[in-house]
């Protein structure tokens, strides 16, 4: 089999653009009148693609999966049981969960579960989500709407129990959307038959 | 032997066996909480409902809804009965899978959750729990119920041992019959009706018998959780690997559960063998694990009390050939141990025999109290394997040595195993010697008169066999991986004695066993297990 050949004709060229300065001109011109356009000119007639990282940054969109927090419970625990769900899910092996169990003279102790240590390796996650899939308790979530600020220091991206805790959510809350009735709230339907 | 016929299969049963049963030892699983092989027939919780096809049939009457009516008409359905009461017989037809018993199956299961919290997250249950294993076979429909749950007490503390959701259960009775049948301690009962119903301790008592874990065992359910094991591990990240219990000389199967991402035991289940420990392991050998973990030797230690110097465990073991060296071959003593695995004595024996010594003593334990459950009074798992790999029966005891030593008859120790019964101070002429040296997994008082101690792995950490007081060899499992730079305990024994121009020339454990009877009776007790 012959390979077909189809040959092109060359665009001819006029005078001026053979001269080669008055293309070059043309070219600078508009070069700069994007320039002085965008640099000088008012905010809405500027056509510029980049942004000026890190002092700006671009809005991400709503469901974007950014650093991992712990939402709180109204009294400011933490929403988690421990119940390690999210480390089961995760597969990178990221989350690290030690169990722990409120004494009985604490008001929370109707929660029994709750998280002594908990710890995610920001460096090991690979943002899939699936720890926030996994919670029954809505109690991590990815919404803060930041990625993980850089750093030179491994330690720095070990996030602990607090960290997680004060992180608040794109919305500025700390709190979940989802709430429910807790131990102690009068619409609570109580932890034993005593306590109606 | 005579047999009936379950859902189209032959089952062999023997006279007297249940349904249930019969099913059980052909390896066939008909539904079941309330049942279990160990224990007395309750048939309180009717999931193992099966349809007796042969025979008379009773027909009850029913109300079906009529999907074309819209309306519920009447109509009858087969009567069916509890598979773990009703007695196997010749020409018995029975099914456990027909639409009727499907139908039966899903709907006690669904009863059963119906005031469940089903709080399976924080539930210590969840993984092993046979309302989900029996929702996920034979409901697998959303809850219907729209109403609260009825609320009963929860994480209520039933005794030092053990914690009870009375949420979480569905009033089998098991627990009670484990305390009833197994223990004779009447100390759990249940009280109230319906789905008011709870178990409870009796007044004036705590659940504090020797067997509390076992109530825990046998709950199905996640009512009952061990104070131990609570919150601890998830257990869908655990592997188990078989293992013997080092507590006494009964030598109770059981399954080492360890988490393999942590490399540490996280607890003990019973392993079922009808021949030494049925279905069944005491609290103290429950707990035995913790000496995995507490109180151990990880380095090679040289010198005692305050000039004691930690050092690598093959340093360990060169000064132990530098100071056994300065004595004369015979005038060295070996201490075998009850305590230590047959092939941890065996290499001792060996090197003994090489070394041309006779003296050869027994460390053992004391005593410990017995019962006739299941409890030896011999609180050493390997009183047998020491005399079996020693070739008699050992009579001198550490006392014997302590004298021999101040006789100036021996002039150098050398001891697998730290347990022993004496007192530390009992043990003055061993912490005055020169060349003393221990193999030891723990501390203990052995150990602590010892001018060198050696590392070696302990139980959990190796493979090995105990001759239990029937005389029954028993092969135990490695379930994790010794600490770093410690080895085997036969292992450095062969080394040292290699180090000593006495080499074993054993390259695996099998090679050690003395008796060959022993290795086949432990290939034997793997098989069965």
């Amino acid at each position: 089999m012959t390979i077909g050949v189809k040959v092109l004709k060359k665009p001819p060229r006029t005078l001026a653009e053979q001269a080669y300065l008055p293309e070059t001109v043309k070219g600078l011109r508009l070069t700069m009148s994007r320039f002085f356009k965008n640099t000088f000119g008012p905010d809405s007639e500027k056509e510029i693609a980049t942004v000026k990282y890190p002092e700006e940054t671009r809005v991400y969109p709503e469901r974007f999966r950014g650093v991992h927090r712990l939402t709180q419970r109204a009294d400011g625990s933490p929403r988690c049981v421990a119940c390690l769900c999210c480390s089961t899910a995760c597969p990178a092996q990221c989350i690290h969960i030690e169990p722990g169990e409120y004494a009985a003279d604490d008001p929370r102790a109707g929660y029994e579960r709750y998280p002594k240590v908990f710890v995610i390796d920001e460096l090991r996650c690979i943002s899939c989500g699936y720890c926030v899939e996994a919670c029954p308790c809505d109690a991590i979530r990815m919404d803060t709407g930041v990625h993980m600020p850089a750093s030179t220091h491994r330690d720095h991206f070990l996030y602990d129990k607090e960290t997680l805790l004060s992180l608040p959510g794109a919305d500025g809350s700390l709190l979940t959307a989802n709430t429910r009735p807790e131990p102690g709230d009068a619409d609570h339907p109580g932890i034993d038959r005593d306590h109606h | 032997m005579p047999s009936f016929t379950l859902d189209g299969q032959q089952v062999p049963y023997e006279p007297g066996d249940t349904i249930l049963r019969a099913a059980w030892r052909a390896g066939i699983e008909i539904p079941h909480y309330c049942w279990h092989p160990g224990l007395s027939v309750a048939a309180n919780c009717r999931m193992c409902l099966v349809h007796i096809e042969s025979g008379r049939q009773m027909a009850m009457p029913i109300l079906r809804f009529d999907q074309a009516k819209q309306t519920y008409v009447p109509d009858t359905k087969p009567k069916l009965m509890p598979a773990c009461q009703f007695p196997a017989g010749d020409d018995l037809v029975v099914s456990s899978t027909s639409e009727v018993v499907k139908t039966a199956q899903q709907h006690v299961q669904e009863w059963l959750l119906l005031n469940h919290p089903v709080d399976c997250p924080i539930c210590d249950q969840a993984g092993e729990c046979k309302l989900q294993d029996y929702w996920a076979t034979h409901d697998q429909q959303m809850k219907r119920k729209r109403t609260e749950i009825v609320h009963k007490p929860k994480a209520v503390r039933f005794g030092p041992t053990i914690v009870y959701d009375a949420e979480r259960c569905i009033s089998c009775t098991r627990c009670v019959r484990v305390c009833d049948e197994l223990v004779g301690d009447h100390v759990l009962d249940s009280r109230e009706r319906g789905n008011r119903s709870e178990i409870f301790v009796a007044p004036g008592r705590e659940l504090d018998h020797r067997y509390t874990l076992m109530t825990e065992h046998v709950c199905p359910v996640g009512a009952l959780t061990s104070r131990d094991f609570r919150f601890k591990a998830r257990v869908w990240f655990l592997k188990s690997a078989n293992g013997i219990c080092s507590g006494c000389a009964k030598g109770c199967n059981m399954h080492v559960d360890y988490d393999p991402r942590s490399r540490e035991v996280e607890r003990l289940r019973p392993r079922d063998n009808m021949d030494v420990n049925q279905f069944w392991m005491c609290d103290d050998g429950m707990m035995s694990y913790k000496a995995v973990r507490e109180d151990r030797v990880l380095t090679g230690l040289v010198g005692r009390g305050e000039a004691r110097e930690r050092v690598a465990a093959s340093a360990a073991l060169a000064f132990a050939v530098e100071r056994l060296s300065a004595v004369p071959a015979d005038k060295v003593a070996f201490v075998l141990s009850a305590t230590a695995s047959t092939e941890e004595n065996a290499a001792l024996a060996r090197l003994a025999e090489a070394m041309g010594s006779v003296h050869l003593y027994l460390a053992a334990r004391p005593d410990w109290e017995g019962d006739d459950i299941l409890r030896s009074a011999d609180h050493n798992p390997n009183r047998a394997g020491a005399n079996l790999a020693a070739g008699h029966a050992l009579e001198e005891s550490v006392e014997d040595l302590v004298s021999d030593l101040l006789a100036g008859a021996v002039g150098a120790v050398v001891a697998v195993g730290a347990d022993s019964a004496e007192a530390l101070e009992a043990l003055a002429p061993m912490a005055a010697l020169d060349a003393s040296v221990v193999f030891a997994s723990n501390h203990g008082v052995l150990s602590d008169a010892a001018s060198v101690v050696v590392p070696i792995a302990s139980w959990a950490e190796s493979v090995g066999t105990y001759v239990n007081e029937q005389g029954r060899a028993q092969a135990y499992r490695r379930a994790v991986t010794p600490p770093g730079g410690v080895q085997e305990g036969w292992r450095a024994i062969a080394d040292l004695a290699e180090a000593l121009g006495h080499g074993l020339g054993v390259e695996r454990t099998e090679e050690l066993m003395p008796m060959p009877a022993a290795n086949e009776a432990a290939a034997a007790a793997e098989v069965t297990a």
